[in-house]
């Protein structure tokens, strides 16, 4: 058996040295293929993992109403502290809120120049315990406190957090998608570039159906051919995305600091990886499998 | 083979309600002109195409029966000589012949082996080396003659194998076949030369040449 796979994946390195320019161009298009559907996976992974970074850390904040007393604040921080699952009550004030703003702003601060921080409203911010992140907690206390009479308003980002999770699951729609039409195309791609390599050795087809050869034993090579024209063009697509990763992650980055919050851009986790190099072999072995039906049938 | 017609496409009739039983060990030459259906009649026997009407056993299995599917078990029971060789223009003498052998999953020292003496049978031993490229058609015949005779094939449908060979080396070939035909071996022999016929005393079938349209029936034999 190993003696025959061995006659077998020479054959298929021959076939391919035979036929080379046909089998470089399908590895390339299989690999510019496999890139555009990876990194549309990379892309949705690291916007699913801010998604769900954003939905776990979010904090809920209550803003006051104007003429809030202080006794009133204590009395509320009392309240929220003994809700179940939260973790630290801090109420900022005006003078907080100016404070902050003019930290966020930096060497732009003086546009903050003549505004009293009289016109900002106070806030209760309210963070979770570990335990109890996810959107679902927060909800509940955020319906809890919502009758409070000195609350006027309580954000929780939910809105964004819900476009967000519209934009992910369009991100994720678009990879299937893609990932679809491309799949149809690699198949039809190695279907096709087998069929150049079996028409150029039909007389060894030939020759060795005469002799008795049985299919598997014709085939095999072919299959041989086509799994590594899969796994050569998926390989391609892994080096190229993970170059691609390292020019976003030297160039997008910094721009994008403050947006990010400090959550990294991450690369895909190697089981993603392994996963697009076995694609890459399946739909190199069906590809194969399509045009071995086509042109290897035993002549009858 | 039993009221076997084949009808191509083409409307040309090959053969037409044909009858033909070989017992094993006969030696039988199928004689006619060109286009009178005897490739046709090996390409049924060595199951490459299907008859359009009719029974076809070969050592007992019915090639006719709907999905067969080993036809290259069948095979390696055969030793095929095609008219147009079918030789690997890309691999010496010796690989062509031993090409048979190693599709057959045979072991290694088997193959040089058998390949060695065969090709001393038909007077190749000198030029197992050479290309392909580099040998006569009388030369690459005896190569294709070779590597169908190189597993001792108990059936041998050989399809005008002596047909570019000249008179010393087809007196040469023919005693290879009677040699293999004395060993037991069952050989179908289609030839357009009455001649050669005539100088063997095995049993001989006629197949006239026929026409577009032409449905006239064959003798059964």
């Amino acid at each position: 058996m190993l003696s025959f796979l061995g006659y077998a994946m020479r054959r298929s390195l021959r076939n391919m040295k035979g036929n080379l320019f046909p089998n470089l161009t399908a590895i390339a298009t299989i690999g510019i293929s496999l890139l555009i559907f990876s990194s549309f996976s990379l892309i949705a992974f690291n916007l699913a993992t801010l998604l769900k970074v954003w939905e776990e850390k979010f904090e809920a904040i209550a803003y006051l109403k104007r003429g809030t007393s202080l006794n009133e604040v204590e009395e509320l921080l009392k309240r929220i502290r003994q809700l179940d699952g939260v973790e630290t009550v801090n109420y900022i004030s005006p003078f907080d809120a100016m404070a902050f703003m003019e930290e966020r702003l930096g060497g732009q601060k003086n546009l903050l120049e003549g505004i009293q921080p009289a016109i900002l409203p106070s806030s209760i911010e309210i963070r979770l315990k570990k335990d109890y992140w996810g959107r679902t907690k927060i909800e509940e206390i955020v319906s809890s406190l919502k009758g409070v009479a000195q609350i006027e308003e309580i954000q929780y980002g939910q809105e964004w957090i819900e476009t967000f999770s519209v934009i992910v699951h369009l991100a994720r729609l678009t990879q299937w998608i893609l990932g679809a039409l491309l799949l149809a195309a690699i198949i039809f791609i190695i279907s096709n570039t087998l069929q150049l390599t079996i028409s150029s050795r039909k007389e060894e087809i030939e020759a060795m159906q005469m002799a008795g050869a049985s299919p598997a034993f014709i085939q095999i090579p072919y299959y041989m051919e086509g799994l590594i024209q899969g796994l050569l063009g998926a390989g391609m697509a892994a080096g190229l995305l993970f170059l691609l990763y390292q020019v976003v992650l030297i160039t997008v980055t910094p721009l994008m600091k403050g947006w990010l919050a400090g959550i990294p851009i991450l690369f895909l986790p190697w089981e993603t990886i392994a996963r697009i190099l076995v694609g890459g072999m399946v739909l190199g072995l069906f590809g194969s499998f399509f045009a071995s039906m086509r042109f290897l049938r035993y002549g009858r | 083979m039993f009221s076997v017609s084949k009808t191509y496409p083409s409307q040309i009739t090959a053969l037409s309600d044909l009858y033909l039983e070989i017992p094993a060990g006969e030696f039988l030459f199928i004689a006619g002109p060109s286009g009178s259906g005897k490739s046709t009649l090996l390409r049924i026997l060595f199951g490459a195409e299907k008859p359009s009407s009719g029974e076809v056993i070969v050592n007992g299995v019915r090639l006719t029966r709907p999905g067969f599917k080993k036809v290259h078990q069948l095979r390696r029971t055969m030793g095929i000589i095609s008219p147009d060789f079918k030789l690997l223009q890309n691999r010496n003498v010796k690989e062509n012949v031993a090409f048979a052998l190693e599709v057959r999953g045979h072991a290694p020292k088997e193959i040089k082996e058998k390949v060695s003496d065969i090709l001393k049978q038909v007077g190749l031993q000198q030029r197992e080396k050479d290309s392909i490229l580099s040998l006569s058609a009388g030369e690459q015949q005896r190569v294709a003659i070779a590597r169908a005779l190189v597993n001792d094939p108990p059936l041998i449908l050989a399809d005008e194998p002596t047909g570019v060979l000249d008179d010393r080396m087809t007196e040469e070939m023919m005693g290879i076949f009677s040699e293999l035909h004395q060993g037991g071996a069952t050989i179908v022999f289609a030839t357009q030369d009455t001649g050669l016929v005539q100088c063997y005393p095995y049993r001989m079938i006629p197949l006239p040449a026929r026409r577009r349209g032409d449905t006239e029936t064959s003798e059964g034999v």
